[in-house]
């Protein structure tokens, strides 16, 4: 075997391997490969070509990700085949709604394993308990290495609060893939018909619930999500509009207790129980996005990545109006919810490389324009502002409407809705369950807030 | 013949003397051992000893001996899902006996098409349980279920279902029954055709016939049948999660929250695996208690 073909076979071999083809060659491979690069720069009368990005550097490698059921998730899989073209890296792509999602993160990496290369997290959530149990690689060294990163990769796109709900001790997680929260969308033929102004106020929602009623009882004045855990996303935004928050004032305790607070609280509750749909407290997005979609619901305050799905109905795009959850009239508040979902490599991974590269491609300019016509509002400045984004929403009112709102929640937004502690999963339970036990009418607001914070105090 | 047969009884205790036969056939066992060990054995101890601390997600385990057992016994939520746990139990064991008995009655009798009744009275349990509990969103939803709908056409008020925390376990516990009533009507079929003829032609004799010939003839010696089919349901229904987890989320509130739903809780989403194990470990108790219970009312009505 000639040096050459040594250091090709070594090279394959480390391929398998999962690592770089650029840097794998053991050292007679590396000396070889460098000698002959030198003698080829010297043949040519240019000297030899220092390393440089290479899309196709891992190419023949295969990833695993493990997604959330998600649009974002879902158009990428559509997607996969152009990354794989381009970079020749096969992607193995596992879709699971978000509690699976979790436990099947909790199962393996928990574990150690090295299977999943690449998966979603809300930093928000479980970024804190995830990074302390060591689950993320961090990608800076990657960010910061030419070799690794596409020249045209500009971090600083992307908008600044996202990267800081990705940064945990000066470690950068993961890249954010999108910018979302929770909207307030109505149905302006309704409020048409029933001659209701659109809400001004926080409160004026309440009176527009009340008219509208009363003007056509066929259809629910306001729908919203019920269900436990999920309540707390709406809701956040009636909390801190309010004028109250899930801290005290100084910010070391709970704060669902607070007069402005319970005000928030009720104001949810009251619409949920006295003009929402039966059972709504069975209700998370899938059945408010049903209900909206299907003409039964006046107004709603749902995600703003369901966009694109309530947009599927017949109707919906010419009908609907969407913007920002209105200000508290009595306490001049606005405060909207908005954070982004992370991408990230498991620090098990031994794929690292590959999915940096993955990374790179998912969150690319290109693939986020591509992406807001599948209701992804994007993580990246550029894509926002560019002309894309500007000739899509031009072609409907409301796609306006809704690029207008998601640049407000990712200038404004805030992902900081629970109280102080680590255990976030936890606490949106007992924050759910608090706007349940009013909604059925077991408790009022004050000792449902009181009791939940009492709950809250015990998981510092 | 004799003496052939003689001299191998004479030398058959000298080979087991020898040992000959005792080590051929013990190295067989050993594969058996070593998976019952390393699949049931090892789990269980490994459960045991996580529960035995306070192990959570980022953070170092630390031993806390019987803490997580006592913080179970003083937590009003597990206390609640023990509660659920045997209220869905006893409702859906008590519907799926009932209406199975009758089912495996109504099969036995049938007379045509038999292969093509059984085969359609079987598809429920055929049924992935997470389709059954999206099937049961679809039906039961109180906005956008398909039978408030029907009762609407015919004047009937919204019912609210799964979501109403004093209906919610019926409702679950009625398709649990759906699916499983039957599973023990197969059963009861099976035990049907196995009992003597003779008794019930002596009972019709005697003139027992309909509904006390059921009370006082077919219902005693189905017993035993009866207990083991409440075996193999009772294992099911006492770690109660799928069709919770998929139809009600444990809610409204925490009124269908299982003891094995409270334990997915606080293992997989609040990555609390010392509190998770130790609840999972109580569950296990539960059942095997349980089974064992019936085990011995089976012998005690066996015939």
């Amino acid at each position: 075997m000639s040096t050459m073909q040594r250091a090709k076979a070594l090279g394959r071999s480390a391929r398998k391997a999962g690592r770089p083809r650029g840097r794998a060659f053991a050292l007679p491979g590396l000396v070889a490969g460098s000698l002959a690069g030198s003698l080829a720069g010297t043949l040519a009368g240019l000297p030899a070509r220092a390393e440089g990005f290479d899309w196709k550097r891992y190419d023949g490698q295969t990833i695993n990700l493990v997604l959330t059921n998600h649009p974002w998730s879902n158009a990428i899989r559509d997607m996969g085949q152009q990354f794989t073209d381009k970079t020749g890296i096969k992607l193995r792509i596992e879709i699971l709604n978000e509690d699976p999602q979790r436990a099947r993160l909790n199962t393996l990496l928990q574990a150690k394993s090295s299977d999943i290369d690449v998966f979603v997290s809300l930093k928000i959530r479980e970024g804190a308990v995830y990074n302390k149990a060591g689950w993320y690689a961090d990608v800076a060294p990657m960010l910061k290495d030419p070799a690794q990163t596409a020249p045209e990769f500009r971090i600083e796109d992307f908008g600044a609060g996202l990267i800081r709900n990705e940064t945990f001790g000066g470690k950068l997680t993961g890249l954010p893939i999108n910018v979302e929260g929770p909207l307030f969308y109505w149905r302006k033929d309704i409020f048409a018909k029933c001659n209701v102004a659109v809400p001004d106020s926080l409160e004026d929602i309440l009176e527009a619930a009340r008219t509208i009623k009363a003007c056509d009882p066929s259809i629910n004045a306001w729908a919203a999500r019920g269900v436990r855990n999920a309540v707390p996303y709406p809701m956040a935004a009636f909390v801190f509009n309010s004028g109250g928050g899930f801290k005290s004032v100084d910010g070391t305790k709970p704060g669902l207790c607070r007069p402005e607070s319970v005000a928030g609280l009720t104001l949810y509750t009251d619409l949920l129980k006295d003009f929402g749909p039966v059972g709504a407290t069975n209700h998370s997005f899938p059945q408010v996005v049903e209900l909206l979609g299907q003409g039964k619901v006046a107004m709603t305050h749902e995600s703003s990545n369901e966009f694109s799905n309530i947009m599927k109905y017949p109707g919906r795009e010419d009908d609907l109006g969407v913007k920002v959850l209105p200000k508290g009239r009595a306490s001049g508040v606005s405060q909207p919810i908005g954070f982004g979902w992370g991408l990230s490599i498991s620090e098990y991974s031994r794929r690292k490389g590959p999915s940096w590269t993955f990374l790179q491609w998912a969150t690319s300019p290109e693939v986020q324009a591509v992406l807001v016509d599948r209701g992804v509002a994007p993580s990246r400045n550029s894509v926002f502002t560019g002309e894309g984004m500007r000739a899509w929403a031009s072609q409907k009112p409301v796609r306006q409407q809704w690029v207008d709102a998601v640049s407000e929640i990712s200038r404004r937004g805030t992902g900081d809705y629970a109280s102080p502690t680590d255990r976030v999963p936890e606490t949106r339970e007992i924050i759910g369950r608090a706007a349940q036990e009013v909604v059925l009418g077991q408790k009022t607001p004050q000792q449902a807030a009181c009791d939940a914070d009492a709950a809250l105090l015990k998981l510092q | 013949m004799s003496t052939i047969a003689g001299e191998a009884l004479a030398v058959a205790p000298e080979r087991v003397r020898s040992g000959q036969q005792k080590i051929s056939f013990s190295w067989m066992v050993w594969p058996a051992v070593a998976f019952v060990v390393l699949m049931m054995v090892f789990p269980l101890v490994y459960a045991a000893w996580i529960s035995l601390q306070d192990a959570s997600l980022g953070t170092e385990p630390r031993f806390v001996g019987i803490e997580n057992y006592l913080n179970l016994a003083s937590d009003p939520e597990f206390l609640n899902a023990f509660r659920v746990t045997w209220v869905l139990y006893g409702a859906a064991l008590a519907l799926q006996l009932a209406l199975g008995t009758w089912l495996g009655i109504v099969l036995n009798g049938v007379r045509v098409a038999r292969h093509l009744v059984r085969t359609i009275a079987i598809t429920p349990f055929m049924m992935p349980p997470v389709v059954v509990g999206m099937m049961a969103i679809v039906l039961l939803d109180p906005s956008v279920g398909i039978v408030n709908w029907l009762l609407g056409t015919v004047g009937v008020p919204p019912l609210l279902w799964l979501a109403s925390p004093r209906w919610v376990l019926l409702s679950v516990a009625l398709v649990d029954t759906w699916q499983w009533a039957p599973f023990v009507g197969l059963i009861v079929l099976g035990g049907l055709q196995s009992l003597p003829a003779s008794v019930f032609e002596a009972a019709e004799v005697d003139g027992v016939i309909g509904w006390r010939r059921f009370v006082y003839v077919t219902l005693p010696l189905l017993g035993p049948t009866l207990l083991t089919a409440a075996v193999l349901r009772s294992v099911d229904l006492l770690r109660f999660f799928d069709l919770v987890f998929i139809a009600t989320r444990g809610g409204p509130g925490n009124a269908s929250t299982t003891m094995n739903m409270y334990a997915y809780q606080q293992g997989f989403e609040f990555s609390r695996f010392g509190h998770a194990s130790a609840a999972m470990l109580t569950l296990s108790a539960v059942v095997l208690c349980t089974v064992m219970v019936f085990a011995r009312l089976r012998r005690a009505v066996s015939y």
